[in-house]
């Protein structure tokens, strides 16, 4: 086994990148390999009910997850000090950088490839009955050669047992299906799909698509750009926890989501509007999603080496840590 | 819904080679159920047979009994500095022959019976079926690689029960917990952690036998009653019944065995389906595998059969032939008794603490000496 002395060794940390609630993140190299990995050291003594619950979530199923399109947990360690260090592969950019950076200019064969990578990492995700639970431009991280990969598992969760509740407070406001605004405590991995036509959307606007102020907004924002649900197109919504008489928008029509997305093509309008499908049972699944159209449609994604990074300037500071 | 047909093959022979990333032969297309089990920590590094579970459970014992005699050892020449007088009268009655030493047979005993300590500290949380699980695999995992003798069982138990539920959505305040079982303090149960993370080598996704089962419930609804019942005398009450005693039979037989280490969630569940109603669940078997449909009637009729199917047949009988001798393995192994009492662990668990702290043991017999 590989955790006696000798793993303490194995890495140094050799800048540290930053400092979140519950971690610190370095820069380090492995040592025998030479390889650059970031080092997530979560601070057990805050902790007084021991492990810190979203590390330990993130490392049982980061431990099981292996895709080109999932960051991977190189290692798992105790530091002398007892601290908890995740050893995950280095990857220096996230989406979020990409689409607030206004000087790198997007291809829509560019968002294709990103979108693919997203949903290939996610079906990876949902085919061993793992709910990712908080998919947002920010923990998309992007690899120096283009890759795209799935970060940040501390939310995630199995699914799939009979008759367990879940917890509906999940998901950045923003990127949160309606299911979970109603409260819902039965949801599927339809909430992830949500999230990624959100993120879709974004990737096209440059902007958020959905930004409510806060959850009561979230609402009335998602539902002016989409539609309020009602029981004619979405059967039993209104038995739903938070579900109350809103303010009733009407659906968006095909015209008007065209004008909101003047450069996307009609196979594009399609497959985004079957993953922000209001009703989580008519929202397609991953594989829905992969065998769509719009992948084979002209132009084609874009090679993961050939997408843009990160305009160089000096922007470390705005750099993923994933604390 | 795929069945594993299979027996799985020892993590000592093909699945060390499915370890190379190769994920599917070539000539597949498509990634199945089995093929995303064989890539899991549970198949990969928590699946033996029989043979490397004992031989495993004896090198910890034997451990066991190396660290004893060490921290002994250590014990006594302390021990020796301070009471030079006795160990100059006595010293020959102050040796590590004062030590009772578990044997092998006894650990395991022992093991059992903190094993169903751990569903009762889970029943007395309310904790779900998932917690407890998880918590018994966890307990059984660790006792695979150390010997009560380094650990004591009783704490390992109490913390692993405080992980399992931290990590199955069930999570407890470390003070709650201890307010609810008496004599226990946050830092002892806190302090196993990360030994307990470490020796399940940070593998915390446990696949149960309880999802495949809900599958095949679903399952034999759908080629038992659908279109139309198979058998006269059994209706969705009848599956649904077996579907409870199924579920029972793994919380009282598979968890507490062998057999998760031994075979796959979803031949748990089928054995558990077997055992409880070999009649219905043969049935089904036969449905999925021997064709033996409403439609199989007119392929019997036909005289003269394409080689091609014949062989077809063959291989299907052939995997049903293998799956129902896998079943009735894993029954056995999963309803392997081993009595234990209160009485005899509870000498056990006493004799572990003087293993575990021996300077308490050589000052019980210097005071002896010295009065």
């Amino acid at each position: 086994m590989k955790f006696d002395g000798t793993t303490l060794h194995k890495y140094t940390k050799e800048k540290k990148v930053g400092e979140g609630t519950y971690a610190v993140v370095y820069v380090g190299k492995q040592e025998f390999s030479h390889r650059q990995v970031a080092i997530k050291e979560i601070k057990t003594g805050l902790f007084k009910d021991g492990l810190d619950m979203s590390a330990i979530r993130e490392v049982k199923y980061l431990k099981e997850l292996r895709h080109n399109n999932v960051i991977e947990l190189v290692d798992v360690y105790m530091s002398p000090d007892k601290n908890l260090n995740l050893v995950l592969e280095y990857l220096p950019c996230d989406l979020e950088v990409l689409i607030k950076d206004t000087s790198v200019v997007f291809k829509s064969s560019d968002i294709k490839s990103w979108l693919l990578m997203t949903l290939r990492g996610l079906h990876h995700c949902h085919r061993n009955f793992i709910l990712h639970r908080d998919l947002k431009p920010n923990n998309l991280l992007l690899s120096p050669d283009g890759e795209l990969k799935l970060a940040d598992f501390g939310l995630a969760r199995a699914f799939g047992s009979p008759n367990e509740d879940l917890t509906p407070k999940v998901v950045t406001r923003w990127y949160r299906a309606p299911e979970l605004l109603f409260g819902a405590k039965h949801y599927t991995g339809a909430v992830d799909i949500w999230a990624v036509g959100i993120i879709f959307a974004e990737l096209m606007l440059r902007i958020p698509y959905l930004p409510g102020k806060d959850d009561v907004d979230q609402l009335d924002v998602t539902f002016k750009a989409l539609g309020t649900p009602t029981e004619q197109i979405w059967p039993n919504v209104s038995s739903l926890p938070n579900y109350d008489a809103l303010k009733v928008y009407p659906l968006p029509s095909r015209q008007e989501l065209r004008n909101r997305f003047s450069a996307a093509t009609d196979k594009a309008l399609d497959l985004m509007i079957m993953m922000t499908q209001l009703d989580p049972s008519r929202r397609f699944d991953t594989t829905r999603c992969l065998q769509d159209d719009f992948f084979l449609e002209q132009p084609l994604a874009t090679s993961p080496k050939d997408l843009p990074t990160k305009s160089s300037g000096g922007d470390e500071k705005r750099r993923k840590t994933n604390a | 819904m795929t069945i594993p047909a299979t027996t799985r093959p020892k993590a000592s022979e093909s699945g060390k080679s499915s370890k190379d990333g190769s994920l599917t032969p070539s000539e597949k297309k498509y990634v199945s159920s089995d093929d995303l089990y064989r890539h899991s920590s549970q198949y990969n590094l928590w699946s033996f047979t029989q043979a490397q579970l004992d031989e495993m459970r004896r090198a910890a014992n034997e451990k066991g009994r190396k660290a004893a005699l060490q921290r002994f050892e250590a014990a006594r020449s302390s021990a020796e500095a301070e009471n030079p007088a006795v160990f100059a009268a006595h010293g020959e009655e102050l040796t590590s022959n004062m030590l009772e030493l578990i044997t092998y047979e006894e650990e395991q005993v022992f093991l059992r019976f903190i094993c169903l300590q751990i569903i009762q500290i889970c029943a007395h949380f309310n904790m779900p079926t998932q917690v407890r699980a998880t918590a018994m695999s966890f307990f059984r995992k660790f006792y695979l690689v150390h010997s009560v003798m380094e650990y004591r069982p009783k704490n390992v138990a109490y913390t692993i029960v405080f992980l399992a539920a931290k990590l199955e959505n069930y999570f407890i305040l470390i003070e709650s917990f201890c307010t609810r079982i008496p004599k226990t303090k946050a830092a002892d149960i806190l302090g196993l952690e990360f030994e307990v993370l470490q020796t399940l080598q940070f593998t915390l996704l446990v696949h149960h036998p309880f999802r495949p089962l809900w599958g095949f419930f679903l399952d034999f609804q759908l080629a038992l009653l659908h279109p139309s019942p198979v058998m006269y005398d059994v209706s969705v009450d009848t599956i649904g019944k077996l579907y409870d005693q199924a579920k029972t039979w793994l919380n009282e037989y598979a968890l507490l065995s062998d057999a998760p280490f031994m075979f796959t969630p979803p031949q748990i569940a089928l054995a558990a389906f077997y055992d409880c109603d070999k009649r219905i669940t043969d049935r089904y078997l036969r449905l999925k595998y021997l064709s033996e449909g409403p439609d199989s009637m007119e392929t019997i009729a036909e005289e003269e059969e394409d080689p091609a199917v014949s062989k077809h047949k063959q291989t299907q009988k052939e995997q049903y032939d293998i799956l129902v001798k896998t079943l009735k393995r894993c029954i056995v192994v999963a309803k392997q008794e081993l009595p234990t009492s209160r009485e005899e662990s509870a000498k056990i668990d006493e004799r572990c603490f003087f293993i575990l702290s021996p300077q308490k043991l050589l000052k019980k017999k210097i005071k002896a000496f010295s009065a």
